[in-house]
C-alpha cells in the first residue's frame, strides 16, 4: 500500500503538500484529543486511583493548554486555608 | 443596543468583544476576497470564447492550490484559537455577581460584602416611558463598576436559560443545578442590553438583561441605596 503511494508521489509531486497538511492536521488533532483524554480534570477515568481529579486543582493551576493574558501562577492567594 | 436594520455587531463595550469584532472583520475580508475570486473565475469561464481541450494535469498549479488554502486556513485558525482561550480566562475579578434565571425574569445577587439581591422584570410595553426601548428595559438593572473585571456566575432555578449581553461579548447558559462562570470588563460607562438566549417557555422573549456600567462611586452609592430599600 505504501509502495503504491510512493510510486504515485514520484509521478505527481504535487501530492506532497497535501500529505503534509492533512497529516499534520490529523496529528495535531489526535495529540490534542489525547491531551484532553489524559490530562483533563473534568472527568474521572480511574475510579480507584484517581476518583475525583477536579478536587486536585490548586488555585494557581493552569489547566487550559494556552493562556493569552493571564499568568495563573502569579495570582495572589487571598482566601483562607481550610 | 441593536438598531433597526442593523447588519453588523453592536459597538464593543469590553475588550473581548473588540477582539471578536476585529477577528470577524479579518475572517469576513478573507471570505469576500475568495468569493470575489471565485465569482470572477466563474464569469470568465462562462464568457470565454476559446477553450483548451488538451490540458491533462499540471503539478505547479496543484501545489499552489493546496498550499495557499492551507496557509489561509492557518491565518484564520491562529487568531481564532487565541480568542477562544482569551474568552475563557478569568482575570482576578473585583466583583462577583450571581445571575439566576427564572421563568420569566432574572435575579441578581451581590453577596461579596453584604447580601444584596433583587429581581429584574421586563417593563411591559404599556408602562414604558418615552425614550425607553420596547421589550428591552427592566425595572432593576444590573449595575456594575466600569473598567473592573466582573465575574458572573450564571445558573437557573427552573428550566434552561441563557444570560447574554452582545455588546459585552458575553453569553453563558443557565442550567438548573449547575454554576457556569463567565467574566467581562466594561471598558466604558453605559447601558448594555441583552435577551434570554435559551428557550424557556411562554415568555422567553420577554425576560431581558440590562447591564449598567458606572464609575465606582456611583456603584457604591447605588448598592447602598438598594440595600436600604430591601
Amino acid at each position: 500500500m505504501l509502495n503504491v503511494v510512493l510510486k504515485q508521489l514520484k509521478n505527481h509531486p504535487a501530492l506532497i503538500p497535501l500529505f503534509v497538511f492533512i497529516g499534520g492536521g490529523a496529528t495535531m488533532s489526535a495529540l490534542y484529543l489525547g491531551r484532553l483524554a489524559l490530562k483533563n480534570p473534568e472527568c474521572a477515568w480511574d475510579r480507584k486511583n484517581n476518583p475525583e481529579p477536579w478536587n486536585k486543582l490548586g488555585p494557581n493551576d493552569q489547566y487550559k493548554m494556552f493562556t493569552v493574558n493571564m499568568d495563573y501562577s502569579k495570582l495572589k492567594k487571598d482566601r483562607p486555608d481550610f | 443596543m441593536a438598531h433597526p436594520s442593523q447588519l453588523g455587531f453592536q459597538d464593543a463595550a469590553s475588550p473581548v468583544m473588540e477582539e471578536l469584532l476585529h477577528f470577524h472583520d479579518h475572517a469576513l475580508m478573507i471570505v469576500f476576497l475568495i468569493s470575489t475570486l471565485v465569482l470572477y473565475i466563474i464569469v470568465a469561464m462562462v464568457t470565454a470564447k476559446v477553450t483548451n481541450k488538451y490540458i491533462i494535469d499540471s503539478q505547479e498549479i496543484e501545489i499552489v492550490w493546496t498550499v495557499l488554502p492551507a496557509v489561509i486556513l492557518t491565518l484564520i485558525a491562529l487568531p481564532s484559537l487565541r480568542i477562544l482561550y482569551l474568552m475563557d480566562e478569568i482575570n482576578d475579578p473585583h466583583l462577583t455577581v450571581k445571575a439566576m434565571g427564572h421563568q420569566w425574569y432574572w435575579s441578581y445577587e451581590y453577596t461579596d460584602y453584604e447580601n444584596l439581591g433583587f429581581d429584574s422584570y421586563m417593563i411591559p410595553t404599556q408602562d414604558l416611558s418615552p425614550g425607553q426601548f420596547r421589550l428591552l428595559e427592566t425595572d432593576h438593572r444590573m449595575v456594575v463598576p466600569m473598567e473592573s473585571p466582573i465575574r458572573v456566575l450564571v445558573s437557573a432555578e427552573d428550566v434552561l436559560h441563557s444570560w447574554a449581553v452582545p455588546a459585552l461579548g458575553v453569553k453563558m447558559d443557565g442550567v438548573p443545578g449547575r454554576l457556569n462562570q463567565t467574566a467581562f470588563i466594561a471598558s466604558r460607562p453605559g447601558v448594555f442590553y441583552g435577551q434570554c438566549s435559551e428557550i424557556c417557555g411562554a415568555n422567553h422573549s420577554f425576560m431581558p438583561i440590562v447591564v449598567e456600567a458606572v464609575p465606582l462611586e456611583h456603584f457604591e452609592n447605588w448598592s447602598s441605596l438598594m440595600l436600604e430599600d430591601a
